[in-house]
């Protein structure tokens, strides 16, 4: 009846587990408590759960994001205790079986459930605002995205309480993998919990491609979009083409575990390398995915608060499609050392080296923009800041990588640990952290601490040199990655040391939440009226903040390369805003529920999946068709907002700008 | 949105520079149709690695039958064909829904989901030929990439058969509205990219695959 | 605008012509190329006549060309102004699709020729 599911599951004879169900399960629960005590439950319902809304869905993606950063912050930080504490003789106070849980975890989440969710929360949020429009292409797939990305990160925390998580790293190589060495349910989890949420993510992919490509303001060409748009569309172009790659991958492995195929298996002619293979077919291009966006966000920032238009704004939009398309020629630097041979190898190293060249391309870029400008130094410059210094040496360490005979030496080392914590979180998390600071006044109408702000820069810039520096140099004296045990006690300051950075970055994440919660309480102080606090050049400051559902009352037409900043010079010098347009009723995409409820059904399938309970996944399946089909069925996907409605908001809009351009007049 | 744009006096007269921009958003008669067709290239790169496998593996046979020993030429040809003339009616059934025709409509869908369903059954038969003479997907390397591929090919018509009944059902209740012609194109769009990706898969597998070695 | 201009400019992947003739023929054109295509290769396959190490090559352009017949035929898919996008995504695709297959096929086979053992090798291990 129940499969494999039986009260063994749940871990009562390990205390770290057990424990953190309990508090997580209980925190759960009052949190839920306190929301329907405060009667918020409707207005989640209504505004954000099943809501269409692109910046809705956006905060979403940034909340679940966030959420998952916690926990795979922990698996981090237990890591890095139990790595400084099992030295010598001591043996820490894991065991194998639960460390290498934990290093499984904190991979897979922190790409799958952090990074991927944050960078999509951002294009969501931004890119129909930047783009003049008033929502994605298919904005109810939109919400279906988002909740079979959360259905991922459910099954994959679920593995917490029940069973346990794969124990392989977080790509799950076999012939570990495979049933034969790795015979529970935690590699399952992951398989099953990874292709639910890459459903999601193509469907998301999807969505901005088209979005982009034929959902524009008027007038808004190509060669008009914002730099982040770009970037944003080059993401989901290999997003949309490398994740069918990584399906077919856990496909194929799922089949070995479930039905005895033979794909990578030792026996029956499997050839575990295959996996590799098209496993880092999608694994390269995800970097990609995740830093490109990112390089969009800097991008913005760098112009925004230099106060002057980007540098080479072509030549962003050139070495952002180069990358693109590049991403897909340099997967086998992954694995150099498997056996390809020195042709292959020489020339996926010098693609790996080509790739390069783009990207310094960009940081000139940055610093041109930032030269001569009238630099304002906020908290994402100094992000920007941070991140150049920072993913500069990342950078070169990945040209060291690069070089085969070099990755011979280092590969598989703590200096490769290095190396790709440095791009992901000078690169990426930098980019993300800038990017919250940067669009929250857009998101909720008022600004985050700045004071705060500072301070959690300088923990996560401080905290993440204390605790990566020391992995370049251990790696290069030969330790290996995932190390349960150290056995030379002359690796100890180093990994103190390492240790004491991740507690600097955990100090960083409680900042960040007394931030917010800070930064609400003074809400009132730190409103932004005009819907343009940072003096931006891109359309997202157009509208107010927080933007009506609709975002612009009418789309705005554009004349130039940044659409916002050339109509607000316009109006400064001709004191007076455009004349009042006609303004005309609106029809935007009612809420449904077809993506929470998708999302149980699949929850639910996996589980049962997971757990070998045929009858319940096939229910599962059955329901999941049958809502589709209920959707499919509705005659009204849309609701007209009045006129009189836009037209009110719009005039309230005006006379806030007038009095703004009133003091800016003054002022100068 | 565009109109609304155009009475306002707001938009450019078609002389910008580059792009589709001028116009504003797309009218979603081709939004939509686009999104799909995005959707389907995702497809036929998850059948590029699906075929790279296949390659990959194809001589990996573990000792037991191989491609020459299992293929049937004439039930393929009948296959194709079958995939072929679904394919072909399909694009009559889109020819008479444009002009609101329901009983042609209906008469065409009908003729594509029977010879889809041909298609099925001869797979179905041939893959249950293999296992049973023990050539199963758990035999070897070569097979369960070839059960795999061919698999996936067939759950993706069958998918289109579902898919189809639904929509048959939903022209009936609902007669030839905007948004269901659109969905219609798109189940066009998805019967036509799988003959593409059998013309591979017969060449590939089955038809290099029992050349004389 | 309306949506027949629209239409003039841009047009959806797969929409067929506005003539209900020209549809038609573009439909029997394609499936009577496709046949022919099909036997072809079919033929190819099975006949002696031809250069035997020449044929996969042959039967892959083969297969190359129908794929072309159906893109253009079917899913009309055409080099006019009005499909631009369409192309483009296309193009994307196919880049994609051959740099994972290509790249594969050439990794794995250097991997197969270089790192797995010998199967008589390993009957030797076994026995042991």
């Amino acid at each position: 009846m129940f499969g494999r599911l039986t009260w063994d599951a749940i871990p009562f004879h390990e205390p770290i587990p057990l424990i953190t169900s309990l508090v997580v399960l209980i925190a759960v629960g009052a949190i839920g408590f306190w929301v329907w005590r405060k009667g918020w439950w409707p207005y989640l319902w209504n505004e954000y759960i099943t809501s269409t809304d692109h910046k809705r869905i956006g905060v979403m993606y940034i909340v679940l994001a966030l959420l998952m950063l916690v926990r795979g912050f922990a698996d981090a930080i237990m890591m890095r205790a139990q790595q400084s504490l099992a030295i010598g003789a001591s043996q820490g106070y894991l065991p194998p079986e639960h460390y290498n849980q934990i290093f499984s975890a904190h991979g897979t989440i922190m790409i799958f459930f952090v990074a991927m969710p944050f960078v999509i929360g951002f294009m969501n949020f931004v890119v129909p605002l930047q783009l003049g429009v008033r929502d994605v292409a298919f904005p109810t797939m939109n919400n279906v995205s988002f909740w079979l990305n959360a259905s991922g990160a459910l099954l994959v925390n679920l593995s917490l309480f029940l069973g346990e998580f794969a124990r392989t790293g977080w790509l799950a190589f076999p012939p570990l993998s495979e049933k034969a060495f790795s015979p529970g349910v935690g590699v399952d989890y992951y398989l099953v919990a990874l292709q639910i949420s890459g459903v999601g993510t193509v469907l998301t992919a999807v969505n901005f491609v088209t979005t982009i490509l034929k959902i524009r303001a008027p007038g808004m060409s190509y060669l008009r979009m914002p730099v982040f748009c770009w970037t944003a569309l080059a993401s989901n172009l290999i997003m949309l083409a490398a994740f069918p790659v990584l399906t077919v991958a856990l496909a194929q492995l799922m089949l070995d575990r479930y039905l005895g195929f033979h794909f990578f298996t030792n026996d029956g002619g499997g050839n575990s390398m295959l996996y590799m293979n098209l496993i880092w077919v999608w694994g390269h291009p995800e970097v990609y995915i995740l830093v490109l966006p990112a390089f969009g966000i800097y991008s913005e920032v760098a112009a925004t608060f230099s106060g002057k238009p980007l540098f080479g704004y072509r030549s962003m939009v050139f070495a952002t499609m180069v990358i693109c398309i590049v991403s897909y020629c340099v997967w086998l630097h992954h694995f150099f050392t498997m056996g390809a041979g020195a042709d292959i190898n020489a020339v996926f190293g010098i693609a790996s080296m080509i790739i390069g060249i783009p990207t310094g391309v960009k940081i000139y870029n940055w610093l041109f923009t930032m030269y001569g400008g009238r630099v304002r130094f906020t908290v994402p410059i100094y992000y920007l800041i941070g991140f150049m210094l920072t993913f500069v040496i990342g950078g070169l360490t990945g040209v060291l990588l690069a070089i085969p005979p070099v990755d011979f030496i280092v590969h598989n080392s703590l200096f490769l640990v290095a190396h790709f914590h440095q791009v992901i979180i000078g690169g990426v998390v930098f980019a993300l952290m800038a990017g919250y600071t940067y669009w929250f006044p857009k998101a909720f109408g008022f600004t985050l601490d700045e004071r705060l702000g500072k301070a959690v820069f300088w923990c996560w810039f401080i905290g993440f040199h204390l605790a990566f520096m020391p992995l370049y140099v251990l790696g290069f004296w030969g330790g290996t990655r995932r190390m349960q045990h150290i056995s030379d006690p002359s690796w100890a300051p180093w990994l103190h040391v390492a240790f004491l950075g991740a507690v600097i970055i955990g100090i960083g994440i409680v900042l960040t939440v007394v931030q917010l919660l800070y930064s609400i309480k003074t809400r009132d102080q730190r409103r932004d009226v005009t819907g343009d606090p940072w003096d931006g050049r891109t359309l997202e400051w157009l509208t107010l903040s927080p933007p009506p559902h609709y975002n612009f009352a009418v789309l705005p037409d554009v004349h130039g390369e940044e659409a916002y900043w050339t109509r607000k010079q316009t109006a400064i010098k001709e004191e007076r805003l455009i004349d009042e347009p006609n303004y005309q009723p609106i029809e935007m995409p009612i809420n449904t529920p077809t993506g929470v409820i998708v999302a149980f059904f699949a929850s639910v399938c996996g589980f049962a999946i997971i757990w070998y309970i045929w009858w319940l996944a096939i229910l599962g399946l059955i329901g999941a068709f049958a809502i589709f089909v209920w959707y499919a069925w509705q005659d009204e996907h849309e609701h007209i907002i009045p006129v009189d409605e836009v037209r009110k908001n719009a005039r309230e809009r005006r006379r806030i700008r007038m009095e703004h351009l009133h003091t800016i007049s003054q002022s100068t | 949105m565009t109109t609304e744009a155009a009475t306002i006096g707001l938009t450019h007269g078609g002389s910008e520079d580059t792009g589709l921009g001028h116009r504003g958003p797309e009218s979603k008669s081709i939004v939509v149709p686009y999104g799909f067709w995005l959707f389907v290239l995702s497809d036929m790169v998850l059948f590029s690695a699906l075929f790279a496998s296949y390659a990959t593996l194809v001589h990996a046979t573990d000792g037991g039958p191989t491609t020459n020993e299992l293929f049937d030429r004439g039930l393929v040809a009948v296959e194709t064909v079958a995939l072929l003339l679904s394919s072909f009616v399909c694009g009559l059934a889109m020819i008479t829904a444009k002009r609101g025709n329901m009983v042609w409509t209906q008469a065409w869908l009908v003729a594509t989901g029977i010879l889809g369903a041909v298609f099925l059954g001869i797979e179905l038969y041939e893959f249950a030929t293999m296992v049973g003479e023990g050539a199963g997907p758990q035999r070897s390397a070569f097979l369960s990439a070839f059960f795999t591929l061919v698999g996936c090919h067939g759950l993706h018509v069958a998918c289109g058969l579902l898919w189809l009944g639904t929509m048959m059902a939903q022209i009936w209740a609902k007669g030839f509205q905007q948004h269901i012609i659109r969905r219609l194109l798109c189940f066009s769009i998805f019967w036509h990219a799988l003959d593409i990706i059998w013309v591979g898969i017969f060449t590939i597998v089955y038809l290099i695959g029992t050349l004389p070695a | 605008m309306t949506e027949n201009e629209d239409n003039l400019l841009d047009v959806a992947p797969g929409a067929p012509h506005n003539n209900i003739l020209s549809e038609s023929v573009a439909y029997i054109i394609g499936l009577a190329l496709a046949l022919i295509l099909t036997g072809v290769s079919f033929w190819v396959a099975s006949t002696g006549v031809l250069w035997g190490p020449g044929i996969a090559t042959g039967l892959v352009v083969l297969a190359i060309a129908q794929i072309g017949i159906h893109l253009v035929f079917f899913l009309h898919i055409t080099s006019g102004p009005d499909n631009t996008n369409n192309v483009l995504a296309l193009a994307f695709g196919v880049l994609i699709v051959f740099l994972v297959m290509i790249g594969t096929i050439w990794i794995m086979a250097h991997m197969n020729a270089n790192m797995m053992p010998d199967p008589a090798l390993t009957n030797l291990q076994m026995q042991h």
